[in-house]
């Protein structure tokens, strides 16, 4: 164990600082889940393409820096530590990325990861279906082979980031009448194909970040579907892992929050709760044992190992410990917690980031699922029904 | 920068884990329990394995290895709920007594004679001490009052407190083990009972809190080890992390193993009492708090997103 960075790994830290510094916008943007504020995100991803920040683990090839992971968590706590955008095209970045790395043929990668790598191209998940949440495996949507395209009919739901993103990607049933997890394609697909309908979806906050998707018999060519015909539930899963994983959530993220609570803290400790206090120390040190985590888990994916169902209690952990900290936020800012504006005319990042932490648990595999693959997987408790 | 155990650190925790696991089970502690708590063979035994002279430099006849390696070794001693002061005399007294200068004993404390216990003022008491015994509701423990001043050296509360994390982090895997195992065979309404999702979800949840205990535990032992002035807060960290974790643990197991787990019968009692004086000890959640507070909201620590290793 060494826990001390090298000098080189102290130089690119001070060069993501250094670009940081000067590019990061100085007043924050709009919410992401409207159009003004995603149209302003996206201006931020091009601002990081430019400077080839925008994909740093990539291959050079596809528009990347080829960074190990102790970079990618440098440069990570760097742009939170800046106060970088969420990132508009995370489930590109995050969850499609990584997918297409292990699963696509060379036509693709140069065919998707580039225009991503530059900024162009902004995606959007399609998981779930009206009847198919947790339980993943119930989709229904169809993909009919009709020479070389397929004829998409169906449904899809809280497809985040569709009301405004150009691609999306999902799950479809490509074999007739086959059941659960078999029959299924991973496929990508144009956003605005003729016979696509985007419904938005009004979220709690009251803006459109995900919506509702209606396919009318949308014809995609073939080679946009991503591994072999039915192979779709294994390379779900893969994605699925991705989200939960190592890289959607960067500890940064949590170390910064935890520290704007600890300057919030100060602000209101006259008249704050003693069981504040304590919440605040727990929000440092959960955020602290987190980025411990995700370090070791770097280093033994570098050391060739890999991460697998202990993604789970990663996303339990981390879901759990944002939405503890919102709401210990919420109760120092007291009457102030429900102003969407405070009278200094500055946005309460606060309230947002509450509404926010509230769909961490939901979202990529809600926490019931995750303590289930927790209980099965790493206990070998039996499943349910099982005796 | 590489925050992982190394291939060495690892095959000694394990052949610890399968010496106790072979030599030191429920049956033993049972044994001990009905008998005088102690026993030579066992102590022998650890001493022939070179624990004793773990962190005793080589000149003195000693392995020469780290705290972090300690850790270690101190979380294998609380999975097989070790009541040998191991920990105590090797783990705590031996680098607080080199801190100190004082190598006359070590001869004797690698051969295993000599077993010094030291106590701190936040711990005034000691396990196998020569003072008068006090009635721990741990059986095996030994407790006894500490007969000269106790030292106030704040090394010596860090090194209790971090190895002391360290079997409490061993205590709650060990708990976390029996409970799943318990939750497997124990079968109502004709299934396992670790089928139900109430029950499932209990363990999920506890062990969350194992898992990021760990990492923490690490960061602490390697802090203490590289001289860092920050040391003090990652030993707060890992004892709070490490006793909250076990405390819920053994909250959980109890429930999972339902009235058997009230009984003096099944195994868990030991593990879950030897929790409950190793949370308060080296330090109380107070006064690891405190310190935590002065350190974070008190400003004495860099803090945020580029500071993980301050």
């Amino acid at each position: 164990m060494d826990l001390a960075y090298t000098n080189e790994q102290r130089a690119f830290r001070a060069e993501v600082r250094a670009w940081m510094d000067t590019h990061v916008p100085k007043e924050p943007l709009v919410t992401l889940e409207c159009r003004e504020g995603f149209d302003q995100h996206v201006v931020w991803e091009r601002t990081l393409a430019s400077g080839n920040w925008g994909m740093v683990t990539w291959p050079e090839a596809y528009g990347g820096r080829g960074l190990d992971l102790i970079q990618w968590l440098i440069f990570e706590e760097e742009y939170f530590r800046a106060g970088g955008p969420n990132r508009a095209n995370q489930n590109g970045i995050f969850l499609l990325s990584p997918t297409i790395m292990e699963f696509g043929t060379p036509e693709q990668k140069a065919r998707f990861l580039t225009p991503m790598a530059k900024g162009e191209t902004m995606w959007a998940q399609a998981w779930s279906e009206p009847g198919a949440g947790s339980d993943m495996a119930a989709i229904g949507s169809k993909a009919v082979r009709d020479g070389d395209h397929y004829v998409i009919s169906g449904q899809k739901t809280w497809s985040s980031r569709a009301a405004f993103a150009d691609w999306g990607f999902g799950i479809f049933r490509t074999e007739e009448g086959s059941k659960r997890h078999k029959g299924l394609s991973f496929i990508l697909f144009d956003l605005n194909s003729p016979g696509i309908t985007r419904r938005p979806i009004r979220q709690l906050h009251g803006d459109t970040g995900f919506a509702e998707l209606f396919f009318d018999e949308v014809r995609v060519p073939v080679e946009n579907r991503i591994a072999g015909e039915g192979e779709g539930w294994k390379v779900a899963m893969a994605t699925a892992g991705f989200e939960r994983g190592l890289m959607l959530r960067s500890p940064g993220r949590f170390q910064a929050t935890a520290k704007r609570l600890v300057e919030l803290y100060r602000q209101h400790e006259a008249e704050a709760a003693p069981s504040a206090r304590e919440a605040v120390m727990t929000a440092w040190m959960q955020a602290q044992a987190y980025a411990y985590n995700t370090y070791a888990v770097a280093a033994k994916i570098m050391a060739g190992g890999s991460i697998g169902a202990e993604a789970s209690l990663n996303k339990i952990f981390w879901s759990e410990l944002d939405r503890a900290m919102h709401r210990t936020a919420m109760q120092l800012l007291g009457a102030a917690a429900e102003l969407r504006r405070f009278d200094d005319g500055r946005m309460n990042q606060w309230l947002e980031g509450y509404i926010f932490s509230l769909s961490g648990p939901i979202y990529a595999g809600s926490n019931e699922i995750q303590r289930n693959i927790t209980a099965e997987r790493l206990l070998d408790l039996p499943r349910a029904g099982a005796g | 920068m590489e925050f992982l155990l190394n291939e060495d650190q690892l095959a000694l925790a394990e052949t610890v884990r399968d010496y106790l696991a072979g030599t030191h089970g429920p049956d033993v502690l049972r044994r001990l329990d009905a008998g005088d708590n102690r026993d030579p063979a066992i102590w022998q035994g650890l001493v022939d394995m070179g624990l004793t002279g773990l962190l005793v430099p080589e000149e003195f006849g000693g392995l020469g290895l780290g705290l972090v390696d300690a850790a270690l070794i101190a979380r294998e001693c609380g999975r097989a709920c070790v009541a040998e002061p191991l920990v105590d005399t090797a783990f705590v007294a031996v680098p607080w007594l080199l801190s100190q200068g004082a190598t006359a004993q070590m001869a004797g404390i690698v051969a295993g004679t000599a077993k010094p216990s030291v106590a701190h003022t936040v711990n005034p008491w000691v396990s196998d001490g020569d003072g008068a015994t006090l009635d721990s509701i741990d059986p095996l423990r030994n407790l006894t009052r500490y007969v000269d001043a106790p030292s106030s050296d704040p090394l010596l509360a860090d090194l209790g407190a971090l190895m002391a994390a360290a079997q409490l982090v061993g205590l709650a895997e060990a708990m976390l083990d029996q409970s799943a195992a318990y939750a497997k065979i124990r079968t109502q309404f004709g299934q396992p009972i670790g089928a139900f999702q109430a029950v499932k979800h209990q363990l999920a949840t506890a062990a969350v809190a194992i898992e990021f205990a760990k990492p923490v535990l690490w960061r602490a032992a390697q802090a203490l080890a590289d001289g860092l002035s920050s040391a003090p807060v990652h030993i707060s960290h890992a004892k709070i992390a490490a006793s909250d974790a076990a405390i819920q643990m053994a909250e959980t197991a109890i429930q999972i193993h339902g009235a058997m787990g009230y009984t003096y019968e099944v195994d868990l009692h030991f593990w879950m009492k030897r929790s409950w004086a190793l949370a308060g000890a080296w330090g109380s959640r107070a006064f690891h708090l405190k310190r935590i507070d002065a350190a974070v909201i008190g400003g004495g620590l860099a803090i945020g997103p580029d500071q993980t290793f301050a």
